[in-house]
């Protein structure tokens, strides 16, 4: 009898990890960037090259990671949105 | 962004380029640096594809985590601090100013 709940909630267990893991997909919108990664880049790895825009008051400038490669090391900051704290 | 600006000379004296990035448009990132006296980039990531290729996308948000990078001259990554602990980016000034990284 005992065995027969445990077998029970076994499979619903599974069955509760196979409904999450079908749901993620959606979540983690990996389709709308086709580089998109799952983790972080660690300490030792490459970091990836971007090539981003800033505005200089003039123009859009783009500014590479790959043109320090050899010259200067790189502080990439990313902060979540403009004008909130610092 | 702040912190950031306050050590940015010690950060220059040991050939460091600082870069900010959000996924704000490059115009407001403009105002933001110059309500703040930011002099250093802050990059625009618009839609977001070098946020989700870090894999800091924050979905709940639609926007970036609060993340440092130190990336050396030879493209790896040096140092990391993630969310709060990226607020105060000592460590990565200090790591820096390690005289193995002057050269």
């Amino acid at each position: 009898m005992q065995k027969g709940l445990s077998n029970a909630l076994a499979a619903s267990l599974l069955l509760g990890a196979l409904a999450l893991g079908s749901a993620t997909p959606a979540l983690g919108q990996a389709k709308q960037a086709e580089n998109a990664s799952t983790s972080m880049p660690k300490v030792g790895e490459m970091a990836p090259d971007f090539t981003l825009n800033y505005f200089d008051g003039n123009d859009l400038k783009p500014v590479s990671l790959s043109q320090y490669r050899g010259k200067k090391n790189v502080v990439v900051a990313f902060f979540i949105f403009a004008f909130t704290g610092g | 962004m702040k912190a950031l600006q306050q050590d940015l000379k010690r950060l220059e004296a040991t050939d460091t380029q600082v870069l900010g990035v959000s996924m704000d448009s490059a115009f407001a990132n403009k105002a933001f640096a110059d309500q703040i006296e930011v002099t250093f980039p802050l990059l625009s990531d618009w839609g977001g594809d070098v946020t989700r290729k870090y894999a800091i996308y924050v979905d709940k948000y639609k926007a970036a985590r609060r993340v440092n990078f130190l990336i050396g001259k030879d493209g790896k990554i040096l140092e990391e601090q993630v969310d709060k602990d990226a607020i105060d980016p000592t460590k990565i000034v200090d790591k820096c100013e390690r005289p193995k990284l002057k050269n």
